[in-house]
């Protein structure tokens, strides 16, 4: 290695792979410059007028940014109601979910008890399930419950551990934790509780951030489940309030306002995503999982 | 006779009580769950309890000592969540499913036991049959696209350049935002045919030399949607007419979301692009197998004189494969769950169905058209489609696939 180190590249060689290094470095701009213009036109035409967002040949930007859409949805009650029910629903099911499958993750990970390889099994097995094999029969006994028209079936599932996915990966993670920790504090006399509390939690920070990121996004993207469960309009989340602004017997659609609140139901999101990134990639390299 | 009512009269019963509590909440939707939160809580505690005390005393009449009586204890009430959740959440309502899909059951009518005819009907409906198909496109067409631009992502950022972090995170970004309604709104507007930024860009190209490009692009897209579309009704109308068409003029452009014409031609095509658009967790499984792949076994290749093709076709490109193979069986999986954009992208589905998914008409056929026991048995294929594919991954990884070590 320090014969490799020590070789000094040729002139001509340096200058090549500097010359590399550029290209590569102009590809990898192009290509997050294409990656993120659906974000710019949303942002752009969203500023636009309704002439310009409606025009025969699009407008890149508006010529005069209007802030008119955003007017028209923070004066409109029923925009609040939206926001506040896509909040209260990825609150409650995230928090909820995160707290259960972290739970049931050190279950899996740090605790020897009987059957735990079966019950084990049968949890990567309803990974395989899709989530409408459920769908039907679901609906069946909530409609059964009174449940329907409620934010309950959106929910109250999730705090069952919903998600097999994410305590597997929550458990990859906790097993790389060191055994150790756990017996030294047994024997110093800690109660299980205490080991998760003071251990196991603390540790696990990245992994958590990872999958509550991923439960966040979709919980806040979720439109199949609201479309079955939150009938009334003042129940609806932004995803749905989205898409009633769309009106398909009509040609002209009111585009800023969609962009408008396009922006406000995307931003959540990205922030999120920043919030946790530097997590995400370490708990990704950790547990070679996907999202 | 409906063996599932009785079950579902006893729940019916069991609720009653808790319901009349708390119907008066109703009024305040968020109090309304938040108090059934708060009793779901109260629920599980009981049930974890209860099922770590019986766990325990299992282990006491066995003889086993304190320690693994505690330990038995701890164990299964940690992970009592999950086992209460999939014993009420997923077995019992599989079962249920499993049993309607015999059934021709209807909300609020009484159900009949029909046998087998909802699988046989379901396979002489047309409505499915295109769901399945267009699934097959986008397993054949979409996710190798898909594959091939996380593969070049990955291999774009497995390179020294500077900020490689932020780029990671900008090519992934779009894999959060590919399934919110805010997200495909904007690729509706953008892919709009007449006023779309994107089309006016080709149209742009279309006037200079790159017309031939665009041109291309145009007849080879609707040459492989039309013989897909052959393939599936057996019949050659369409592609005879692209044929017929010959190579487009500089005045054609794609049609996309579009909802007349030739447009379900280029429906699944738009898909596509946002398949290749969010193919971020791709590049996420495709940058770990690169960081595996030994330098040396290059280094060595470069001393024997190969070049960038051949050092990617023989070494990388097999020792990649295990990932190409889990991202091919995750990405087909997801085409025939694909359901906000079968709502949000095209009204309805798409022309002529053109992006039907089995989730798509499932959720349709239940939920629009009340047909519920159809819909159970439509879920019941799904699963059988997606456990085969499953089973098919994990066995073929030793055959053909390479590790490292074995």
């Amino acid at each position: 290695m320090t014969a490799i180190a020590q070789y000094r590249p040729s002139r001509e060689k340096r200058i090549k792979d500097t010359a590399r290094q550029a290209i590569l470095y102009v590809l990898a701009c192009s290509l997050s410059v294409v990656l993120v213009f659906p974000l710019f036109w949303m942002v752009s035409t969203s500023l636009k007028t309704d002439k310009e967002a409606n025009a025969p040949k699009p407008v890149w930007l508006p010529a005069q940014p209007q802030l008119d859409a955003y007017g028209e949805l923070l004066s409109d009650p029923d925009w609040r109601t939206y926001i506040a029910n896509s909040i209260f629903v990825a609150v409650l099911g995230v928090g909820g979910t995160l707290v259960s499958v972290t739970i049931v993750a050190f279950a899996f990970s740090r605790l020897d008890w009987p059957g735990r390889n079966l019950i084990f099994f049968m949890m990567l097995g309803t990974l395989m399930l899709p989530f409408q094999a459920t769908l039907v029969p679901q609906y069946v006994l909530f409609n059964k419950l009174g449940w329907v028209d409620t934010f309950n079936p959106v929910t109250i599932p999730g705090y069952f551990a919903g998600g097999a996915a994410m305590v597997f990966l929550l458990r990859q993670f906790m097993l790389s934790i060191p055994r150790e920790l756990d017996e030294a504090a047994l024997v110093d006399g800690a109660s299980y509780w205490q080991i998760f509390r003071h251990i196991v939690l603390p540790n696990t920070k990245p992994a958590l951030a990872t999958v509550g990121l991923f439960l966040f996004v979709g919980q806040w993207n979720a439109l199949q489940l609201p479309l079955i469960y939150l009938q009334s309009r003042d129940m609806h989340t932004l995803p749905m309030a989205i898409l009633n602004l769309f009106n398909p017997q009509q040609t002209q659609q009111p585009w800023t306002l969609i962009m408008a609140t396009s922006l406000v139901a995307v931003v959540p999101l990205v922030v999120v995503f920043l919030a946790v990134q530097r997590h995400f990639v370490e708990s990704i390299v950790l547990t070679g999982t996907k999202g | 006779m409906d063996v599932a009512q009785p079950l579902l009269e006893f729940l019916e019963k069991l609720f009653g009580p808790v319901n009349s509590l708390l119907d008066p909440l109703k009024s305040n939707r968020m109090a309304y769950t938040l108090a059934w939160s708060a009793l779901t809580l109260a629920f599980m505690i009981v049930s974890g309890l209860c099922m770590a005390g019986l766990a325990r005393l299992i282990a006491r009449l066995r003889g086993k000592n304190r320690l693994y009586q505690y330990k038995t204890f701890t164990g299964y009430l940690f992970a009592s969540p999950w086992i209460t959740g999939f014993v009420i959440f997923v077995l019992g309502p599989t079962l249920l499913s499993l049993y309607w899909s015999f059934t021709n059951l209807r909300i609020g009518e009484p159900a009949e036991l029909i046998g087998l005819k909802n699988y046989v009907d379901l396979f002489k409906d047309r409505n499915f049959i295109t769901a399945l198909f267009n699934s097959f496109y986008l397993t054949v067409i979409g996710v190798p696209l898909q594959m091939a631009a996380g593969l070049g992502m990955a291999m774009l950022l497995n390179q020294r350049i500077r900020a490689r972090n932020v780029f990671r995170l900008v090519y992934y970004l779009p894999v959060l935002l590919a399934t919110s309604t805010a997200v495909l709104f904007t690729w509706r507007l953008m892919l709009n045919a007449n006023n779309g930024v994107i089309n006016s860009i080709l149209g742009a190209l279309n006037k200079g030399p790159l017309h031939y490009l665009v041109g291309a692009f145009i007849f080879v897209t609707e040459l492989t949607s039309a013989a897909f579309m052959a393939l599936q009704t057996g019949n050659t109308k369409i592609l005879e007419k692209i044929v017929a068409m010959g190579f487009p003029g500089p005045e054609r452009l794609p049609l996309w979301l579009g909802a007349d014409g030739l447009a379900f031609l280029w429906n699944k095509p738009s898909v596509v692009m946002i398949l290749m658009w969010s193919a971020g967790a791709m590049m996420v499984i495709y940058l770990a197998a690169l960081s595996g792949v030994p330098q040396t076994f290059y280094e060595a290749a470069k001393v024997d004189g190969a070049n960038a093709w051949q050092r990617f076709r023989h070494i990388t490109w097999p020792m990649i494969a295990p990932a190409t193979f889990y991202n091919l069986i995750i990405g087909m999986i997801a085409t025939l769950q694909i359901f906000e954009a079968s709502v949000s992208l095209v009204r309805d589905g798409g022309q002529n169905q053109a992006l039907y998914s089995v989730a798509y008409y499932l959720w349709r056929s239940t939920f629009r058209f009340n047909k519920v026991g159809y819909g159970a048995a439509m879920s019941w294929v799904l699963l059988a489609i997606i456990v085969i594919l499953t089973v098919i991954q994990f066995r073929s990884q030793g055959k053909w696939v390479y590790y490292q070590g074995e």
